[in-house]
Formats: C-alpha cells, structure tokens, sequence
C-alpha cells in the first residue's frame, strides 16, 4: 500500500523551504495561498497578490484587503496597496523571484495547465481538500499566465493525482496549456521532483512512500536523483535583508564602469537625490550612461541656482559617456550647460526623447513590455529611422522599453524595508525609475520602522528597492 | 507710408484673454511656456478650469510668493506654486498618460513656427544643433490638439505662419486654433481661416505678414474678447 499523501498544510511548508529571504513570490489560488500561514510574519518575503497587494502574511477579516483567491488576508508592517497593472508590472518586470501555482497538470517539459474553477463553479471546495481538477473548455488562467512567465522560477504545489485517481504530471497536457516549459520543481503530496533539461527527477520522497509507488503514479518517465532525501516540513528562518547603507558612496562603490544609471529630478532642485549624486562623483566611475530627464540643467534655470547639484558635476569629472534626455540642455543657448559644452566638444553622446516617451520607455522597461506604439513623434526627427504602424487610421512610432544598471532616486521617507513616500512634485520621474535597474538606491530625508507608512500612501513599494541612504541633516544641495 | 512692421499690435496680454475664452468651464488645461502661462490669468469669471502641468501636478495652485517658495512644488515652466486643495501629484508616466490618452481637454502653446496644414514646429532652431524637446512632442501628440499662442512675425520680421515648416517639427497637423497679436486663424488641416483681426489691422495686411495662404472667413471681424 502507498503512503497516505500528505495534507495541503505540509505541501505549503515543504514550499516554503523555496522560499529566499527578501524574496518576491507571487502565489496562485489553491494550496500556495496556505503557505504565508506557515511563516512568522516578520517581513521576510514579499508575498504578492494580484488582487492589489504587497507584503501580507496570514489570514485576515477585513474585506478589503483580499488575495487572488478573494480570501481577506492580514497585511504586515510595511505591506501596501497597488492596483492591477502595478502588480502585473512586477511579475512581468522580472521583480518576481518565485512564482508558486497549484497546476491541473504538469507536463515532463514544465508545461503547465491551471487550475481552474470546475465545472458546477465551486472554487475554494478544491483547495480545502487539496484535490484538483482542469476542467475541459473552461479555459481560466487568471493571473497564472503573468506569474509563470514573470517569475524567475516557477514552483507547482499540487496532489499527484486527480479526484480519479489519474495522473497531474504527465508526459504531456491533455488540456490547453497556459505555459510552456515554465515550471521548475513540482511538490506533490507524495513527492518532490525537479524539471529539468532532461526531463523529471524525483528529488525527495514523502513519509511511508517508495520510489516505485511514485514512479506508478506519474505519467511520465521519472528518473531518481543521485541522492533521493525525504521530504521534511520545516519552514526556514527568513530574516529581511539589510538595505540601510551608511553612506553614498558605500550605496554606489560597485557601480560598474560603463553602467546605465538613471537619474530622477525632474529639472532639479526638487525630485534630484544630490547626496547620492556626489557620491557617485566621489566613487568616480566612468563611461556612464545616464537615463534622466535633463543632462543637469539646475544651474541654468529658474528652478535653481548657479551652485547647486545636478548632473554638471558628473560631467565636469568626465564620468558622463551618454545621456538620454528630453531637456538635455539649458533652456537659454548662450548659457550653455557642463552637458551642452561636453556633447559640443564631441565627448558625451546624446539621445533626445520626447518627455512622456521617455517616462513610458521607463515604465515599460520596468514592468517588462519590451515596446509600445505611441503617436508622440509621428513625423518628427525624434521618430527618423524607427518603425511606424497605422492603428485604427492614426499613425503611431514603435519605442523600445529601457532598463538601467542603478538607478538613483529621491525619496522624502522611506521604511526599512524599502517603502517609498514622495513629496510633491518631486516624485514625477522617482516611482517610474525606480522600477527599472538591477539595483535602486533611493536617498530620502527620513528613514522609519516598517508600519510607519500608510500602506495607501506608499508610491514605491519596497520590492523595488535595493538600498536606502539617509540624507545627511546637514547636507547642503548646494556646492 | 508707415510700414507694416511699425504698425502697433496686440499685447501679450490681450493675445492670452483671447486664447482664455476657448477655455470651456470645468475643462483640463494644459499651459506652455511664455503667452500660454499668461492664460491663467484671463480665465472668463464664472468658469473654473483646473491646470495640468508635466511635473506631475493636477489643479495647480498660483504661483508662490517670494520667500514661500517649495523646491517640491514647481510646475513644468520652472515656476514654484503654492499648494491648494483639490491638488494632486502623480508620476512622470502618469502624467503623460493624462496627455496621450486624451484626457487633458486644452492644450496651449508657443511655436517657432506653424503650417498651413497644421504642422507645429516649437521645440528645436537648427542652429543650435541640439534642442530641448520635453514634453512638447507628447502634448502635441495628445487627442485634444494644441491651441498655439504666439507673435504673428519672428524678432526679424519674418513670418511663423508658413506653407511649410522649416524648422525640425514637434507634431504633424496637430495645431486647430492659432492666436496671434494679429489675428485669429482656424485650422482644420487642409486651410487656414482668417477668423479675427487686431483692431486696426486689416486681413489683407495680415494676409501681407502671414507666410501660407489665408482664406478669408466671410464674417471675419476684429478681435472679440
């Protein structure tokens, strides 16, 4: 007799040894919503819902406050709200680390078909129990789609086998699938096994069963790990990572010779994170190419003063290889700018692109669209050379989507766990960037406990952000 | 004979409280630099209109008092505002979504230059090799089309009002109203009609400064504010 397979209470804690400190794992219905119940809830993941939220561990009673099954669910300190197209960015954009589903079925290749709501419509009835079922013509991803092929890994939690005792993995789907080649380990009740480049891999084996008795319950060819262990249900310690630096320079040291950094301050002095720019100074890197909105016009304009720091003083350290623009110079031409003098002598390049282009490159970039058709530019210099379509009568001008190496920002607050709130006017191009680089380094004047933010008010959730550094009180803007 | 050139035109001032009655009540306005951002202040009484501005801002608030200024509340022209109620911030994407997506209802702005069929050409003089674009293109772009508020003839006299446009352009056929210190011209794409004259002038002179071909409204008159 086979082992009696295991409850969906020890799947999700099996699952949750996947799980990385300061992880972002979005969680399909079914048995992935049980797993933020077995965590302490301290803040060591980021478990998104697609319903609006970030950061929420266990069960709560307020109805507006929801996961993707619709279950209330209780939202931690530092936890905030977004909506639908946010939340899609993050999967998407490559801000997901883990992706946990409860799939219908899993192919030898990792192919996957959903879950989906059965026939006579009874959702939650399934996962209570822990049986699944695809059902035929009811093709119902939900988010499944966007979190498979977002995530930097997939994880399927579900039982071996159907209600009938058929198999859930499979040498291939017998429904549609709704993706292709995505999951990466599969944890069932009865066993652990790993997709890779070969095919399967039993990896670990539930309590009271055999190697064989999983092998007659799988639908595919399944070969046995060097090193077959058994399953254990601990769930890991997970600690936040640390992301308060000391200082700019100690937030910037590594940034590599050549990087793509982009730069908030929408014309400077407001929204521009001078702290963090001299450090990047002092760092002295080179061969930079800056993505920002102007190439350092504070100086030259009504906004600021002759003395105060923008871009002219990463110029002037000859760092500045490219910038990417749509006010690179000062508005008055015989006063010029650092930039202006720079690209005049033949040393920076420049790529001039209009304002809103540049924040929807941005955008894009960060929520992982790789272009977008926008009217703006339609026979214009700014459009030579790139491709057009005519959509519905009206031509539009294909923009490519940008990402960064870092990305340097200005807050006004940020939490510990990288929450972002923004003053005014300064957030124009901060949120927007901040979604972009490999590392974000957002400087603010204050940094609090997570939970002293609204979860309403936060404009960056934390997910976004590598690094904080505290304005110096002392800091002067000006040189 | 005086010449056209030393005729008197219209202030700044009148060419704004002229391009502020196209305001509708309740409509979101986008404003440029120079005459455009004069607009505000001409606005008719009876009609509120909420302000747009690129740096992320709806329901812009006057512009500060000396010594009130907040590096955190500027509008896109570089001006500091004062805070009101009903304000709101958003980002940089946002902020052009409100554009591109049709949703700001009047747009003004300045320009070296206008076409016959439309065309504006505002954010580039060729001599200098490099221009400053920013949000021009996008606004130009935007579904509501631009009002394009400016001087009749450039500092030498010439005309900005052309067959074609010589200068790098910010959008095709996108301008419906031009308001000069002259004249009044609609634009529908294909013809610009001479709706109104500065008083004083008369559409022929106008016609004589105006570098494309006007067509004559028959019920031209003199500038109504």
């Amino acid at each position: 007799m086979p082992g009696k397979p295991l409850d969906p209470t020890a799947m999700a804690r099996r699952a949750a040894q996947e799980l990385t400190p300061g992880a972002v794992v979005a969680l399909g219905p079914g048995i992935p919503c049980r797993l933020p119940g077995e965590l302490p809830p301290n803040g060591g993941v980021w478990f998104l819902a697609e319903s609006g939220v970030v950061g929420f561990q266990g069960l709560g009673v307020d109805l507006n406050v929801v996961d993707g099954s619709g279950e209330p669910v209780a939202l931690l300190p530092g936890g905030s709200f977004t909506g639908v197209v946010n939340i899609a960015g993050i999967l998407r954009g490559g801000h997901t680390n883990l992706a946990i589903l409860q799939p219908a079925q899993v192919s030898a290749s990792g192919d996957f078909v959903h879950w989906t709501t059965n026939a006579t419509g009874a959702t939650g009835t399934t996962n209570a129990t822990g049986t699944t079922s695809a059902t035929d013509g009811l093709f119902a991803p939900g988010s499944a789609v966007d979190m498979a092929f977002g995530a930097s890994r997939v994880v399927a939690v579900m039982p071996h086998q159907g209600p009938a005792g058929q198999p859930n993995i499979v040498s291939q789907c017998s429904l549609p699938v709704d993706g292709v080649g995505c999951v990466d380990i599969i944890i069932t009740d009865a066993a652990v096994i790993r997709v890779g480049p070969t095919g399967l891999e039993l990896v670990e084996i539930a309590p009271g069963w055999t190697a064989d008795e999983i092998i007659a319950i799988t639908d595919a060819p399944l070969t046995l790990a060097t090193n077959v262990k058994d399953m254990t249900f601990e769930v890991p310690e997970l600690i936040p990572p640390n992301k308060v630096y000391a200082t700019a320079i100690e937030a910037l040291k590594d940034v590599p010779e050549g990087a793509v950094v982009n730069v908030d301050g929408f014309a400077g002095p407001g929204g521009m994170a001078h702290y963090l720019m001299v450090g990047l100074r002092d760092v002295g890197v080179k061969g930079l190419q800056l993505i920002s909105n102007t190439a350092g016009i504070a100086r030259m304009s009504a906004f600021g003063a002759p003395n105060i720091i923008d871009h002219s003083i990463l110029v002037e350290n000859n760092q500045v290889a490219k910038a990417t623009a749509s006010y690179p110079v000062s508005p008055s031409a015989s006063r010029p700018s650092a930039f202006e003098e720079a690209y005049n002598r033949g040393e920076t390049e420049l790529e001039v692109v209009p304002q809103g282009t540049l924040a929807e490159r941005l955008r894009s970039g960060g929520a992982g669209v790789a272009a977008f058709y926008t009217p703006t530019g339609v026979g214009t210099l700014l459009a030579e050379g790139k491709e057009t379509r005519t959509i519905d009568g009206k031509e539009y001008v294909l923009e490519m989507g940008m990402r960064a190496d870092f990305c340097i920002i200005r807050g006004h607050k940020a939490d510990t766990l990288g929450n972002v709130v923004y003053k005014g006017t300064s957030r124009n191009f901060n949120p927007v960037m901040a979604t972009t680089a490999r590392i974000t380094v957002v400087e603010v004047d204050e940094i609090v406990e997570p939970g002293q933010l609204g979860p309403e008010e936060i404009v960056t959730p934390g997910l976004f952000v590598d690094r904080i550094v505290l304005r110096p009180p002392d800091f002067s803007a000006y040189l | 004979m005086k010449s056209l050139a030393d005729k008197e035109r219209l202030p700044r001032e009148i060419v704004a409280m002229r391009v502020a009655k196209e305001l509708p009540d309740g409509a979101y306005v986008n404003l440029g630099i120079g005459i455009p951002t004069l607009v505000s202040s001409f606005v008719p009484e009876g009609r509120t209109v909420f302000y747009h501005s690129e740096s992320g801002i709806l329901n812009c608030g006057p512009i500060a008092d000396e010594g009130e200024e907040d590096i955190d509340l500027i509008n896109a022209g570089g001006q500091f505002l004062q805070r009101v109620g009903g304000m709101s911030f958003f980002d940089s994407a946002e902020a052009f979504a409100m554009i591109r997506g049709g949703h700001v209802d009047v747009t003004v702005l300045g320009s070296h230059q206008v076409s016959a069929t439309g065309d504006l050409a505002n954010w580039m003089l060729p001599q200098r090799g490099v221009g400053n674009v920013g949000g021009a293109m996008d606004l130009a772009a935007g579904a509501s089309g631009v009002i394009v508020a400016m001087e009749h003839t450039d500092r030498n006299g010439q005309p900005k009002i052309v067959e074609e446009c010589t200068f790098p352009l910010t959008g095709k056929g996108c301008v419906y109203l031009i308001v000069t210190d002259l004249a009044v011209i609609e634009c529908d794409g294909k013809r610009l009609t001479l709706k109104e004259v500065a008083p004083g002038w008369t559409p022929e002179e106008v016609q004589q400064l105006t570098g494309a071909r006007l067509t004559i409204s028959p019920d031209v008159k003199e500038f109504e504010l």
